[in-house]
């Protein structure tokens, strides 16, 4: 088992891996930006390592100081949390080579599902269901009429490097092809750094429901149901929920198994969670996958009883899955759901009703989490 | 004297987190009973006070909890008591321009494992010459001056960890007093 970890991220996932390690036994580096000096993941660790200015790309997203910070506290392994550089190949390969295990997915698989056209030609190919649509990245104009002659409209032009509700335009009719083709393209080169685009039918009136997965290092993959996350806001998930209303016992238990099937498949391990759209008529499409531990991932937590960090730990320190996560039997109901005051809320309220609460124990309740609590 | 001892103990490594008048009263304290040193800990703070008699003064205050090397920021923080040849400085650091670390990594004060220190106190330096080196995942890495002057202060010590903004040497540049 590990002897320390660094967490690379802040706020309140860093202090739920904390807590996490806590209960391991798990000595904590936290890393933190001049910005975040009085943070309270910064105090909550047992060391702490100042890796740069304020400014993300120069501390949190900086590998170089990441790793040498991870260096100088003599870590075993590194957490990444999520967002950040949660799902960024590279730095999964460059903690390799400095000999600190990286906790989640192997590079390649990280990369894999990066390419979001390429993880659903790789899941195709693995048995999920997926939108008619583009077998891959669409190249040109011609492809793209092609594609759009087969596929018909409405349909939806997504960035490869995109995903999380970003980089995808909507084309309602013939005309819209060609402009919107090139404006998803410039776009995904300005905000992915690459033009690649793929096509899908847009599926009207969906619902998102999502699964947990978790692997272990031995090819072993289990899934802890779903999630429901089809309330949105401007493709932002506002509120997610466990188990999905629209999710039967039957569809559940085949949906998963397929899952489990194309993720051992895959080599998939740690955790990860494999995005669904359902049509009006039930049909479930796989849209995506997130290979890193997700924001709501409490909710999962909550209904089946299972620690995800805390399994995730011991997964990449390579405890074998079955000794990791027994037998466990959903009941109740969960939902996690995230806000953003779009006004002001007066300071004496906030200070009542916003207190960092990232310990499993306390979500019986209704806590609000705020996403990077300063007290 | 022991006004310019209270000049130099003015000035913490961490300016805001002494409170000066204690100082005052420790020195006079030391004055009153005809003390050569004191040293002296309280909680967040350290002081270790030795008379002109000897080579040099060194008044040291303890960094801030937040600040200190490694430790979990909340808890008690131990004695920065760094060795007297490297630390002790003629001034306080109120006039010295800070160099401080622009990586996470190694300080090295030489170019090589057991050759002379690149820089040492009172050194001479000019505007981008190399003061040490750090090491980050295997690369040696010239940290060079910003400022020409004379090197008043080394905040590290060979080998030591140093995070980003660490402070690295205290110069004190041509023309200030």
């Amino acid at each position: 088992m590990f002897r320390k970890i660094l967490i690379a991220n802040r706020g309140e996932i860093a202090l739920r891996v904390m807590f996490a390690c806590k209960e391991l036994g798990i000595r904590t580096v936290a890393v933190y930006s001049e910005a975040d000096r009085h943070s309270l993941h910064v105090r909550f660790a047992d060391e702490a390592i100042c890796i740069g200015p304020a400014r993300s790309g120069e501390s949190y997203l900086n590998i170089p100081h990441v790793i040498s910070a991870a260096e100088i506290a003599n870590v075993d392994a590194i957490h990444p949390g999520y967002g950040f550089l949660s799902e960024n190949a590279n730095f999964a390969e460059v903690c390799e080579a400095s000999h600190i295990t990286f906790i989640g997915p192997s590079p390649g698989v990280i990369r894999l599902m990066g390419e979001k056209d390429r993880a659903r030609a790789e899941m195709a190919a693995a048995g999920l269901p997926v939108i008619p649509g583009s077998p891959g990245v669409v190249p040109d104009e011609d492809a793209a009429k092609k594609i759009a002659a087969e596929v018909g409209f409405p349909l939806m032009v997504k960035a490869s490097e995109g995903g999380g509700g970003r980089g995808m335009r909507v084309v309602r009719e013939s005309g819209e092809l060609i402009p919107m083709f090139h404006t998803a393209r410039a776009e995904a080169q300005q905000a992915f750094g690459s033009p690649n685009v793929y096509m899908e039918k847009l599926i009207e009136r969906p619902r998102h429901i999502e699964f947990q997965v978790m692997g272990d290092r031995h090819g072993s993959v289990i899934h802890l149901g779903e999630r429901e996350c089809s309330i949105q806001r401007r493709h932002q998930k506002l509120l997610e929920e466990s188990p999905s209303p629209g999710l039967n016992k039957p569809a559940r238990e085949r949906l998963g198994a397929q899952v489990v099937e194309a993720l051992q498949k895959v080599g998939y391990s740690s955790a990860g969670t494999v995005e669904f759209l359902r049509d009006p008529s039930g049909k479930l499409y796989f849209i995506e996958m997130n290979a890193r531990i997700q924001v709501e991932h409490p909710v999962t937590e909550m209904v089946t009883g299972v620690d995800l960090v805390k399994s995730q730990i011991r997964l990449a320190a390579g405890e074998k899955l079955g000794d990791v996560i027994g037998a466990f039997h959903p009941r109740g109901h969960s939902s996690n759901a995230a806000s953003t005051p779009k006004t002001r809320i007066p300071s004496r309220l906030r200070r009542a009703a916003l207190r960092p609460s990232a310990c499993p124990a306390d979500w019986e309740c209704a806590w609000i989490r705020p996403r990077t609590p300063t007290r | 004297m022991a006004k310019k001892v209270a000049n130099q103990a003015g000035a913490p490594a961490r300016a805001g987190t002494v409170d000066l008048q204690e100082v005052e009263r420790v020195l006079d304290f030391m004055q009153k009973h005809g003390l050569e040193e004191f040293e002296y800990e309280r909680d967040g703070l350290a002081l270790r006070l030795k008379k002109a008699s000897a080579a040099a003064h060194g008044a040291h205050g303890a960094p801030a909890a937040v600040e200190h090397r490694w430790a979990a920021p909340a808890a008690h923080p131990a004695p920065v008591a760094p060795p007297a040849a490297l630390h002790e400085a003629e001034v306080g650091t109120e006039d010295l321009h800070l160099v401080k670390s622009p990586i996470v990594g190694t300080f090295y004060a030489s170019a090589n494992p057991g050759a002379e220190p690149l820089v040492t106190l009172g050194s001479k330096v000019e505007a981008g010459q190399v003061l040490c080196i750090i090491e980050a995942m295997k690369l040696m890495n010239e940290i060079e001056s910003d400022v020409s002057g004379e090197i008043g202060r080394i905040f590290v010590e060979n080998g030591q960890p140093v995070e980003y903004g660490e402070p690295l040497f205290g110069i004190r540049a041509h023309g200030k007093k």
